[in-house]
């Protein structure tokens, strides 16, 4: 029988073996990215020139442009649509949000690639078949793949952070004479907030991570980053690659931080801002 | 904090008609999810749904991807071909195995962070998780081809030690495929165990140390049991999206490591029959229905005698 200590040694040493090899294929992207070679995987001596790429080539700019402006819409739709309906399911209990959160949870849980196949055939139909030319923009076409998840996140973010202190301070605020219009403005919305902002950020850099969706729902022409990269897998990835695969990365990690502040600001506790992170 | 909630519930429903000004109040909460429950139906109900009514139609002719004129339960039949089969055991096996093994290299992880680990640490052991948790998949994925391939960096160190004397292909195989779903999913199994034992309050812990239980006891008899329900929910969270993964199957896989999703995938994006693709990703949710209830049954039922043993001599004690 091994004594405590060693086993509590032995599981510390394990645990950051494995958080090691978490951050191993991180550390090999970030080296890569200074491959002055002409393929990704064989290195060929340091150079800045895959940093260069983002400026210089076209189709990597336009890429990143339609990821980044993608992002941003889906952020603003998936924040507006989650924010109310993470108001309305912390303070109207009922029997709806029974089903409400089954839908979410649902949503949340569905393989990507079955919203994807899903999907493309539901926008060919609109697109298409019923005449709504909106969706064959591929813009738009993206904004509502990406949308979906993120909206999940986002009620369930703003949910947990109102559930239990808003219907008190609400209740209070009504005791006091205000309409309810006014409650809503000046309780409900500011309490929420710091989530709001939250949420918002999460589903902007879950939209700059949506490979699957991405791909089956996207036009020529707007070409969302990972689709590029996904789709250059076959034909041998380049350098630049991970030069903007490290930029998006250090993107993400600034609006993760964000993220981390504003929670910590409001009061979050540090495991009540892991399980908003973990999504 | 619903008692007021509660009181002013029956109030509502005895006047329907009058107090307009409080019941819009009231109302105006249900509104506010309206879009949201719109949203979803469109973009998310109604097209799954039409996946399952595409399932029961057929691809007419060369250049059509579906028609529901004859509905027949045909796909499904033309679906489990065997090429179809070959690749749905495998699936189903780098499903089980990952996920088993995304438990087994998890779920300690999770138990040092939350409840041995130095609580000064914990924000920081937390960021380090989420760091890669947030990092691209695809990216993430790209990195182990990088450290596979043959000019990668396993490779050429094993060969500039000596070990081999030519480039080890390690990529494209079944193997990389495994490490690469254990890699990708196991930050979503280690943040939910991470919260699940977080959630184990400290004092029953402390408890069962007072009364005389060593550290392993109290793991096994306390800790475990309270936190094995957000256990199984992370092991459901790593299972779902692993069956469905296509990414990593089509960076690491290769041909010997097909997965369902890249079936699916093809019958949308090349074959061009929506059909049979639609017959299939039903197929898939199924397997993933079929497989959580029976690991559920079967779970229940190994633990059934334990539990039972123990409730008695929670009686007895009590008594």
């Amino acid at each position: 029988m091994i004594s405590d200590k060693l086993a509590h040694r032995l599981l510390a040493a394990f645990a950051v073996v494995v958080l090691v090899f978490l951050f191993l294929p991180i550390l090999v992207i970030f080296v890569h990215s200074f491959n002055g070679g002409r393929l990704l995987v064989s290195w060929g001596g340091f150079s800045l020139d895959p940093y260069l790429a983002v400026v210089n080539k076209p189709v990597v700019r336009d890429a990143v442009i339609v990821s980044l402006r993608t992002g941003a819409i889906a952020a603003v739709i998936a924040t507006v649509i989650g924010t109310l309906a993470g108001i309305a399911l912390a303070t109207r209990p009922g029997r709806w949000t029974l089903w409400f959160i089954g839908v979410l949870v649902l949503v949340s849980v569905t393989p990507e690639i079955v919203d994807a196949v899903a999907l493309l055939p539901w926008l060919v139909t609109l697109g298409t078949d019923w005449g709504l030319p909106v969706f064959n923009d591929g813009t738009v076409r993206l904004v509502v793949g990406h949308s979906l998840f993120a909206i999940a996140v986002v009620t369930f973010v703003v949910r947990s952070r109102l559930v239990g202190i808003e219907g008190d301070l609400e209740a209070a605020s009504a005791d006091l004479y205000a309409t309810p219009a006014r409650t809503f403005w000046k309780i409900t919305v500011p309490l929420a907030l710091p989530a709001v902002l939250s949420g918002g950020l999460l589903a902007f850099t879950l939209s700059l991570d949506n490979t699957v969706i991405s791909a089956f729902v996207s036009v020529a022409g707007t070409t969302p980053w990972p689709v590029y990269v996904f789709s250059a897998v076959r034909q041998g990835l380049r350098p630049e690659v991970a030069a903007v695969s490290t930029v998006m990365f250090v993107l993400t990690m600034f609006a993760l931080a964000l993220v981390a502040v504003v929670l910590r600001r409001a009061g979050e506790s540090t495991s009540g801002i892991a399980r908003t992170l973990a999504g | 904090m619903s008692t007021l909630e509660e009181t002013a519930l029956p109030q509502r429903r005895a006047a329907p008609a009058g107090g307009r000004g409080r019941t819009r109040g009231r109302r105006l909460p249900f509104a506010l999810a309206l879009p949201a429950w719109v949203w979803l139906a469109v973009f998310f109900l109604v097209p799954v749904l039409q996946v399952f009514w595409f399932s029961l139609g057929r691809k007419p002719g060369m250049y059509g991807t579906h028609s529901n004129d004859v509905l027949s339960l045909d796909r499904y039949v033309e679906a489990f071909s065997p090429t179809f089969l070959t690749v749905f055991a495998s699936t189903l096996w780098i499903g089980v195995v990952g996920t088993a093994i995304c438990a087994l290299v998890g779920i300690p992880v999770a138990y040092w962070m939350a409840v041995r680990a130095p609580v000064r640490w914990r924000g920081l052991l937390i960021a380090l998780v989420l760091v890669p948790y947030w990092t691209n998949f695809l990216v993430r994925t790209i990195g182990w081809q990088v450290i596979l391939s043959r000019e990668g960096w396993v490779s050429s160190a094993l060969e500039s030690v000596g070990l081999i004397d030519q480039p080890l292909g390690l990529l494209y195989t079944r193997g990389a495929l495994l490490l690469g779903v254990v890699y990708n999913y196991l930050p979503l199994m280690i943040l939910p165990a991470y919260v699940a034992f977080d959630r184990v309050p400290s004092a029953l812990i402390e408890a069962s140390k007072d009364l005389g239980a060593g550290r392993w006891r109290t793991l096994t008899r306390v800790t475990l049991p309270i936190a094995a329900p957000g256990l199984v929910t992370a092991g459901a969270l790593v299972f779902i999206p692993l069956m469905g993964d296509y990414v990593t199957a089509e960076i690491l896989g290769g041909v010997r490591g097909n997965m369902v999703g890249q079936m699916i995938a093809a019958q949308f994006q090349t074959a061009q029959n929506w059909a049979l693709g639609s017959a299939m990703a039903v197929l898939l949710i199924l397997m993933i229905v079929a497989t959580a209830v029976t690991f559920y049954a079967v779970a229940r039922l190994l633990l059934w005698p334990r539990r039972l043993a123990r409730r008695v001599r929670l009686e007895e004690v009590s008594r």
